[in-house]
């Protein structure tokens, strides 16, 4: 992507065709009208829902329920992923459980969780936190343990408190990772939250939007779909933005090595 | 290195220990938490009567059809993205407009479409795994060094050959990258759609046992799962050595 950000024409071009497309297919047939309504249609149905406030609600649960996950998981993660790559005795301890319970598809966890919290708020962001826990907690660990000892050491040669040796050197050397667990995370909080609203769940953007199928209304149904995107979009630029001004320092370094 | 193996194997026991007497010694609800030998008692007994391989194979059907499909649709299509600059851009947009829609909210549409059928969760597989696919091998294809495809064609060889030949082996590893990481999708996903619409496989299988208040049940179902998502991690591993042994070996030491 390093050619001059010009205006992409022809992409767009064939998104509106791809658009065009729809609307008049949708429009010359009746029968497919009731799966595929118009684009007009969705789009007439996404202002009307937006105007009206009738997705407010459903719009802001869903992204308290994924703030409060993600970032609980985030600081989880990282705290014990720290803990465990620093003191290897503790990884050596807990390296097989990790292994053994992050194949599993992290979904299967819900009905658990509807078992010991009920249905409801708790329930889904428990889901969302156990589930955007794993990549940031084995990218944590493999950052820690990739940092160079030689650093360490030289800042225990140094004197340097422990406290600071965790803040100035050991955080600092293993972002890259870090950033790396968080930005996976990232989407797949967004999937655990939308998922455990449409299992079980009475608000929230996933609700919303198997509610609308449900009742056949598939003209919110996709609007509600393009929500849910637009607030995966949006996070996701969120994100970048803030690693870009977070890992400044790091960029400098990466074009000095130069490859 | 043994020794750490040894330890986690010891700390694992003791985590399965504890959580036996506390079941046994109802510390906690055992009709929520079970004890770990009920729960193994129920997956042995699940697994001979062969309800669980049953459920395991619907599943593994659905994930192999839709993984197999997005494989053989947004590979050519990376690849010809990659080579050709005009495509690329043509289909840039759309593709990102796509993309941020997270997979599971694709559900209900299929359901409008295919119903509760196999199509329905094919379909859903299919398009959660396009874009790491796509976008994988698009990025792999670009990278390839020009000299290695003005050589080629300097040497006359025709395109189809160039192709196969040159693009695809160069590319490999990052094609390889993108069906490793849609390979825990594939799995979620098909677990999410049985669980929100359909009347067999391993995620409906687990959502209808908590339904009913089989937990035992429930968690052999969990255990299934993670022993499916952990097998089809090594045979993963297994056919990328086999395929890519020059890369294996490169990835391995570079760790």
């Amino acid at each position: 992507m390093n050619e001059p950000s010009k205006f992409n024409w022809t992409g767009w071009l064939v998104f509106g065709l791809f658009l065009l497309l729809w609307e008049c297919g949708s429009r010359a047939s009746p029968k497919l009208q009731l799966y595929i309504p118009p684009v007009s249609q969705i789009v007439v149905a996404l202002s009307h829902l937006i105007v009206s406030g009738q997705v407010t609600t459903h719009l802001l649960t869903t992204m308290r329920r994924f703030l409060e996950g993600y970032l609980l998981a985030a600081a989880i993660a990282v705290t014990v992923g720290v803990a465990l790559g620093y003191f290897r005795f503790a990884h050596s301890l807990t390296e097989m459980l990790i292994e053994f319970l992050r194949p599993m598809p992290s979904v299967a966890i819900i009905p658990v969780a509807i078992l010991l919290l009920g249905i409801g708020d708790g329930m889904i962001v428990a889901v969302t936190v156990y589930a955007s826990t794993w990549p940031i907690l084995v990218n944590t660990i493999d950052g820690v343990r990739h940092i160079e000892r030689t650093l360490i050491d030289t800042g225990r040669t140094f004197g340097l408190a422990r406290r600071r040796i965790l803040w100035q050197i050991v955080l600092p050397a293993a972002s890259p990772y870090i950033v790396t667990g968080l930005r996976v995370s990232l989407s797949i909080a967004l999937i655990l939250v939308t998922t455990a609203e449409m299992i079980a769940g009475n608000k929230g953007l996933g609700f919303f939007i198997l509610d609308e199928e449900r009742s056949l209304q598939s003209s919110n149904m996709y609007a509600g779909i393009i929500l849910v995107a637009a607030l995966g979009y949006v996070l996701n630029r969120l994100f970048v933005v803030l690693q870009e001004k977070a890992m400044k320092w790091r960029r400098g370094m990466v074009a000095r090595e130069g490859l | 290195m043994r020794e750490s193996k040894l330890n986690g194997m010891f700390f694992l026991l003791a985590l399965l220990l504890v959580w036996e007497l506390a079941a046994r010694a109802e510390w906690v609800n055992p009709l929520i938490v079970p004890a770990v030998s009920k729960i193994v008692g129920t997956f042995s007994e699940l697994l001979w009567s062969g309800q669980i391989p049953l459920q395991i194979l619907a599943s593994l059907k659905r994930a192999a059809v839709g993984y197999a499909l997005a494989a053989a649709v947004f590979i050519p299509l990376g690849i010809f993205m990659g080579l050709f600059d005009n495509i690329r851009r043509a289909l840039e947009v759309t593709v990102e407009m796509l993309r941020p829609i997270p997979p599971p909210v694709v559900i209900p549409a299929a359901m409008l479409f295919f119903g509760l059928e196999d199509e329905m969760k094919i379909f859903v597989i299919f398009f959660s795994c396009a874009w790491p696919i796509l976008l994988n091998t698009l990025d792999g294809v670009k990278n390839i060094d020009r000299v290695l495809l003005h050589t080629a064609s300097t040497f006359g060889l025709p395109q189809r050959k160039i192709i196969w030949q040159v693009i695809l082996p160069a590319s490999s590893p990052q094609i390889m990258t993108g069906l490793r990481v849609s390979l825990p999708i594939v799995l979620i996903l098909v677990v999410i759609s049985e669980m929100v619409g359909s009347t067999d496989g391993i995620g409906y299988f687990i959502l209808d046992a908590q339904r009913r208040f089989r937990v035992a049940q429930m968690y052999a179902g969990m255990l299934a799962l993670a022993i499916l998502g952990y097998v089809l991690n090594q045979l993963f591993n297994l056919a990328h050595r086999s395929l890519l042994p020059w890369h294996w070996g490169m990835t391995k030491r570079m760790e």
